[in-house]
C-alpha cells in the first residue's frame, strides 16, 4: 500500500468569497505574511486593520494574483489562486494603495480602458461610467488630463476602476490614504452604498474607518491576524478591564478608601474619580459615592476604542 | 483586443506628453543633424593612393584607368614597382598604395561569366591614420566589388561603374548612422513599460484579464509606430545631408524597420527584468554602447579580431547596416542580403518570444 500525502481537509462552502488557508509570504526570510486563515463571506465588508508593515497590502496582492505565496493557497469565489489566476482577474476590482492611473488619459479614457480589457461594450462603457462620475461627483471634469486632478479626485477615479466592470469582488487597498476628512466621507459613503452588494476586501490603518465601514475585522500584525470579530465584539470581549469617570464635589478620604478597597484600580485627580475593574457596575459606584457624601456632576464609562483593542493584543499603538 | 486598447493608451501617454514626445522625435533629429554636419559633404580632401598593375591585361588597366580614376576621392598615381610607392607612402606623398596580382583580369571575367572567383587586392597604407585607411579601405573595397559582381558581360572599354564612383563618405556612414540611432530604441522602449512598473499603473493593469502576450504587444505597437517616424526622419536627415540611395528605399525601410523591432524587442526583455527606470536605465545603456561600436556604427568591423566579429554578428546591428548599406549604397537586392534578412526576422521573433515568456514570470513575483 502507497501512502498519500493528504491535503488538509478543506470547508469549501459557497457561503464565503474569499477562504484563505495557511496563506504565507516570506521575502527573503523576512515573513510579510503568516500562514493567515480567513474566510470572508460574500457580501461582506471585512476590513484589514493594522499598522504599516503589518502584511496587509501583501495579502491583497496575493488574493489579487499579483505575489506567488510562499506557501499555503486561497481561493476568491471557488477559484485558486495559485492555478486559476486568469479566472480571478476577470470577477475581481481592485483599487491599489498606490493611485494607479494613466496620467495623460482623461477619467472617461481611464474607465474606458479598464472596462474594454474586461470585454465590455462602448456603449455599456458609456452608461456605467456616466453613472459612477456622477455618483462621483467627477462630471465636471470628465474631459480633463487626470494629471491636473487633486488628490481626492484621483483617489475616488481609482477606486471607480475597481469598479467599471461590476466586479463581484472589491479590494481596495487603503482607499483614503493621506486624504482630508472631506474627501475621506465622499468615499465612505459611496463604499457604504456598495454594502451587501460586493464582497469588499478593505485594508486600512486608520480605525475609525474600518469602525465605520467593516462588518467585520481582522486586526493585522506582523503577517498575523491577531484578533477577528465586529467592531463591537472586538471592543467589548478582547478588553478584560472596563473604565468609569466620574466628575464629583466633596470627595472624602473616607469614600475613597473605601472604593480602593473595593476595587483593582482607583486614581483621583482635581475631583475626577477614574476606577477600573473586571466588572463595573454603574449605579452601584453612583450610589457608592453618594452616601460617602459626595456630589456626583458626571459619570461615564469609558468606551474602548480600537487603538485599546489593538494596544491590548500587540503592547504597540496603531498609528493614525 | 486587449492589446489593442493597451496600444492605443500608450500612444495617447506618448503623444500628449510633450516633453516624452519632444525627446523621441528631437533627440534623434539632434544626433543626426549633428552626424550628418561632420560626415556629409565634399569637404574631404582627395586621397592620393598609388596602383602598381601587376597583372597588366585590359581589364587591370581599365579597373585603374577608367573605374579607379573616376572616384573623387581618389588621386590615382601609376608606379612601377613597390619600392618606389613605399617611398612615397612613408615620405607621406601618398595614403596607400594598391598592387593589382597577377590573374586579377582573369578572376573578373570569370566573375563577370557567373563563376567563382577570388578577387584580390594588396593594399598597403599608413595605419596611423585609422579613420583615413578605413575610408580608403572600403572605398577601393565597394569599387572593387561592384566591378567584379557585373552581372551581364560587357566589353572594357563601355564599362561604365556609375555606383561606387560616387560614393562618399555620407554614403558609406548614413547606414551606421541610422542603426545607432534605433540602437537607442532600446532605452526608450525600457522606459515607457518601466515607468509604469514604477508608478504602480501596471500593477493596476495585472489585476485585470490581459494576458502577457497582450502586454508586449500592446507596448510594442505603441513603440513601432515611434520606431517608423524615428527611420523616416533618419532617411530624410541623412538624405538632406547628401546620402545617395542608390537601391530599394523601401527593402532598406524593412530593413531599418526589422532593426527597430530588435531592439524594441530587447527593451521589452530589461524592462521584465527591471523593476524601475533606475535599475533599466543602466541595463539599456550597457546593451546598447558596446552594441553599437561592436557592430560597426562607426567603422567597418572588418578590422576587428574575429572573435569580436563573431560576437558582433550573433546580435542583429552588424547584420542591419551590411544589408542596409548594400542596398542604399550598392543598390542590390533582397536576394543578396536574404542571410542578413532572415537573420533579423528570426532575431525579432526570437527576442519578443523571450520577452513574452520573461514578462510572463515577472507578472507574478
Amino acid at each position: 500500500m502507497t501512502s498519500h500525502r493528504m491535503e488538509p481537509a478543506r470547508v469549501k462552502d459557497d457561503t464565503f468569497a474569499i477562504q484563505t488557508y495557511q496563506l504565507t509570504k516570506i521575502f527573503n526570510s523576512v515573513v510579510a505574511v503568516d500562514g493567515i486563515e480567513l474566510n470572508i463571506k460574500k457580501g461582506e465588508l471585512f476590513a484589514l486593520l493594522g499598522p504599516n508593515g503589518a502584511g496587509k497590502t501583501t495579502a491583497i496582492n496575493m488574493l489579487c494574483c499579483l505575489l506567488k505565496p510562499t506557501s499555503g493557497t486561497a481561493t476568491v469565489m471557488g477559484y485558486d489562486i495559485n492555478h486559476q489566476p486568469f479566472k480571478i482577474k476577470e470577477i475581481i476590482g481592485v483599487s491599489p494603495q498606490e493611485t494607479a492611473i494613466s496620467e495623460h488619459l482623461n477619467a472617461q479614457e481611464n474607465l474606458n480602458l479598464i472596462g474594454k480589457i474586461h470585454g465590455i461594450s462602448s456603449r455599456e462603457l458609456k452608461i456605467r461610467s456616466q453613472r459612477l462620475l456622477e455618483t462621483m461627483g467627477l462630471t465636471g471634469r470628465v474631459k480633463d488630463q487626470v494629471r491636473k486632478f487633486s488628490g481626492g479626485m484621483k483617489r475616488r477615479l481609482n477606486v471607480m476602476m475597481a469598479l467599471i466592470h461590476n466586479p463581484e469582488v472589491l479590494f481596495l487597498d487603503e482607499p483614503t490614504l493621506g486624504l482630508d476628512p472631506q474627501a475621506r466621507r465622499a468615499i465612505w459613503e459611496y463604499i457604504v452604498q456598495l454594502k451587501g452588494e460586493k464582497t469588499i476586501l478593505l485594508t486600512t490603518h486608520y480605525m475609525d474607518e474600518a469602525d465605520f465601514l467593516a462588518d467585520r475585522i481582522g486586526i493585522m500584525d506582523e503577517g498575523k491576524i491577531v484578533a477577528l470579530g465586529t467592531s463591537t465584539e472586538l471592543k467589548t470581549s478582547m478588553l478584560e478591564k472596563h473604565t468609569m469617570i466620574v466628575h464629583a464635589l466633596n470627595l472624602t478620604q473616607k469614600g475613597i478608601d473605601e472604593m480602593r478597597s473595593r476595587y483593582a484600580e482607583v486614581e483621583v485627580t482635581n475631583g475626577t474619580i477614574t476606577v477600573t475593574d473586571k466588572q463595573l457596575d454603574f449605579k452601584e459606584i453612583v450610589d457608592r459615592l453618594h452616601s460617602s457624601g459626595a456630589v456626583v456632576r458626571s459619570a461615564h464609562t469609558k468606551e474602548p476604542s480600537l487603538d485599546d483593542v489593538f494596544l491590548h493584543i500587540t503592547g504597540k499603538e496603531l498609528r493614525e | 483586443m486587449k492589446f489593442w486598447e493597451l496600444a492605443k493608451r500608450n500612444l495617447k501617454e506618448t503623444y500628449r506628453d510633450p516633453l516624452a514626445l519632444g525627446f523621441l522625435l528631437a533627440f534623434p533629429l539632434l544626433f543626426m543633424v549633428l552626424f550628418g554636419a561632420i560626415f556629409s559633404g565634399d569637404t574631404i580632401s582627395s586621397y592620393p593612393i598609388g596602383v602598381i598593375d601587376d597583372d597588366d591585361t585590359p581589364l587591370s588597366q581599365a579597373f585603374v584607368d577608367d573605374t579607379l580614376a573616376d572616384v573623387p576621392t581618389l588621386e590615382v598615381a601609376n608606379y612601377d614597382d613597390a619600392v618606389t610607392a613605399m617611398k612615397d607612402l612613408k615620405f607621406g606623398d601618398l595614403k596607400a598604395y594598391i598592387v593589382i596580382p597577377q590573374g586579377f583580369g582573369e578572376q573578373v571575367s570569370q566573375s563577370w561569366e557567373g563563376k567563382e572567383t577570388n578577387i584580390t587586392l594588396d593594399i598597403t597604407y599608413d595605419e596611423s591614420d585609422l579613420m583615413l585607411s578605413e575610408q580608403i579601405i572600403s572605398i577601393i573595397n565597394a569599387v572593387t566589388r561592384s566591378f567584379a559582381r557585373i552581372e551581364i558581360p560587357v566589353t572594357i572599354n563601355a564599362n561604365p561603374i556609375h555606383i561606387e564612383t560616387e560614393i562618399t563618405f555620407i554614403d558609406y556612414m548614413g547606414p551606421g548612422i541610422i542603426i545607432f540611432g534605433l540602437l537607442i530604441l532600446i532605452p526608450t522602449s525600457a522606459r515607457i513599460m518601466v515607468s509604469d512598473k514604477e508608478k504602480g499603473f501596471m500593477s493596476r493593469l495585472l489585476t485585470t484579464p490581459a494576458r502577457p502576450l497582450d502586454f508586449i504587444s500592446g507596448y510594442s505597437l505603441c513603440l513601432v509606430v515611434i520606431a517608423i517616424i524615428q527611420i523616416i526622419i533618419f532617411i530624410a536627415a541623412a538624405r538632406g545631408f547628401g546620402m545617395d540611395i542608390v537601391g530599394n528605399l523601401w527593402l532598406a525601410f524593412l530593413i531599418f524597420l526589422l532593426t527597430g523591432l530588435c531592439s524594441i524587442g530587447i527593451g521589452m526583455v530589461v524592462a521584465s527584468l527591471s523593476k524601475s527606470e533606475n535599475q533599466a536605465e543602466p541595463l539599456c545603456w550597457l546593451f546598447s554602447m558596446p552594441l553599437a561600436i561592436l557592430s560597426g556604427v562607426w567603422f567597418s568591423i572588418e578590422m576587428l579580431p574575429s572573435y569580436l566579429r563573431a560576437a558582433a554578428y550573433a546580435f542583429p546591428y552588424a547584420h542591419a547596416i551590411d544589408a542596409s548599406r548594400a542596398i542604399l549604397t550598392r543598390g542590390v537586392g533582397l536576394e543578396a542580403i536574404s542571410n542578413d534578412f532572415l537573420f533579423l526576422i528570426g532575431w525579432a521573433i526570437a527576442i519578443f518570444a523571450i520577452g513574452v515568456i520573461l514578462f510572463r514570470r515577472s507578472m507574478r513575483s
